[in-house]
């Protein structure tokens, strides 16, 4: 839970792995890392076992790389692919049943909150597409009308690629799948727009072929749930194993789906504008002048 | 023997695009370093650390259709004459660097 949690007893070190070292060492706890930097310094993601070429796999190492605070942050994970890769990371992981991620990140926040006071502990729920629209919508959408102050990451797959290709809220409609062999009946549900009903300050979908972006994404999210209210985030992470897609064209048809359904979109409310603009210096949404009047 | 991504570090010290490095889903798997790369070259050099490679190419579609580099290969790893490995890996001011060792030592185990 902090910098000082992960370093070693005086004269331990020797007997700890050479990544463990390398993480104290040249990690990016108490320091600033961005994208730009990859490759040169050790990142908090560790070997996983995902499958070769998935695009979820590249957006956790991007959001993990994009945390503001690493050392201060709590993820929460449930069933499904994403949890293999966010549990062999170098940071806090809780593993809620499958469903109550949001449920499980509420008290955890509540919870942080009485205990460190005013210190940002940011706690974020990266699950998939089953785990938040499908078994914990309820949780989910209830988190968000009770303004729980955290970040809910979805890793939007459209499948329930775990276990063998079944249809979830979030498949296109129409889609014939290996456990859906007639094809979806109905549409994809509508998170984002359920998102800023139910109240998010700060909601995004973004698709990982742009590494700055999903950066810039995950911060923003992050930040805004500090102080002002929930933050959605819903990443088009294609399954190349269930969709049939060879591993070299997983970041073209990302591309395909950007342009055709996927879109980049943010929403920010004036709030969330007004806490970033002046609490963490973002440009952008400062108030702008008011326009000189034409006589 | 399987394939890993290999990188020629003659093409990749000519630019600075470090695409590769950001596209890679695994981590720290293709690693940069200031210090390779051709004889004179203004930039450092992107290297594969063949232990945690799985070959999924998507690094190989980034380098020919978004940087249009042509750097990165799929090779057979005892093909490749000199591999890095995360063990040998050293973090230093100006990147990671990485002793090279023979992939001869492979097929000896």
């Amino acid at each position: 839970m902090s910098l000082e949690y992960v370093k070693f007893t005086p004269g331990f070190a020797k007997f700890m792995p050479k990544e463990y070292r390398d993480m104290v060492d040249h990690g990016p706890f108490g320091r600033k890392t961005t994208v730009a930097q990859t490759g040169q310094f050790k990142e908090i993601l560790e070997e996983h076992p995902m499958c070769a070429g998935c695009a979820m796999t590249l957006f956790i190492r991007l959001a993990f790389i994009a945390l503001p605070n690493p050392e201060d942050t709590v993820m929460v994970g449930t069933a499904g692919c994403g949890r293999l890769a966010i549990s062999q990371a170098a940071i806090q992981f809780v593993y809620g049943n499958y469903g109550d991620t949001n449920a499980v990140a509420s008290g955890l926040t509540r919870g942080l909150k009485l205990r460190f006071g005013d210190k940002p502990k940011d706690v974020v729920v990266m699950a998939g597409d089953g785990g938040l629209a499908d078994i914990g919508f309820g949780n989910t959408l209830h988190s968000w009308f009770r303004k729980e102050k955290f970040t809910t990451v979805m890793l939007d797959n459209e499948i329930y690629g775990n276990t063998g290709g079944q249809e979830s809220g979030m498949t296109n409609k129409g889609q014939v799948l290996k456990m859906a062999p007639l094809g979806k009946k109905f549409e994809k549900m509508d998170m984002l727009g359920m998102a800023k009903v139910a109240g998010c300050a700060y909601v995004a979908s973004v698709i990982p072929n742009n590494p700055k972006r999903v950066e810039s994404v995950i911060k923003k999210a992050v930040l805004v749930a500090r102080e002002v209210g929930p933050t959605y985030i819903q990443a088009y992470t294609s399954c190349n194993i269930e969709y049939g897609i060879p591993t070299e064209q997983v970041m073209q048809d990302a591309k395909d789906v950007e342009k055709e359904r996927y879109a980049f979109s943010e929403y920010i409310t004036d709030d969330a504008k007004e806490y970033l603009a002046t609490q963490h210096g973002y440009k952008q949404y400062l108030p702008k002048p008011a326009p000189a009047s034409v006589s | 023997m399987y394939l890993v991504a290999d990188i020629d570090q003659d093409i990749c010290s000519g630019t600075s695009c470090k695409l590769c490095t950001q596209y890679c889903p695994e981590a720290n798997t293709i690693q940069y370093d200031e210090g390779l790369g051709a004889e004179g070259s203004k930039y450092g050099s992107a290297y594969v650390s063949v232990d945690r490679c799985k070959g999924c190419a998507i690094c190989v579609w980034v380098c020919d259709t978004m940087a249009k580099h042509h750097a990165i290969k799929l090779e057979m790893i005892d093909k490749i004459p000199e591999i890095a490995t995360t063990l040998g890996m050293q973090y230093t001011a100006t990147g990671v660097v990485a002793e090279r060792i023979k992939s001869e030592v492979l097929s000896e185990g």
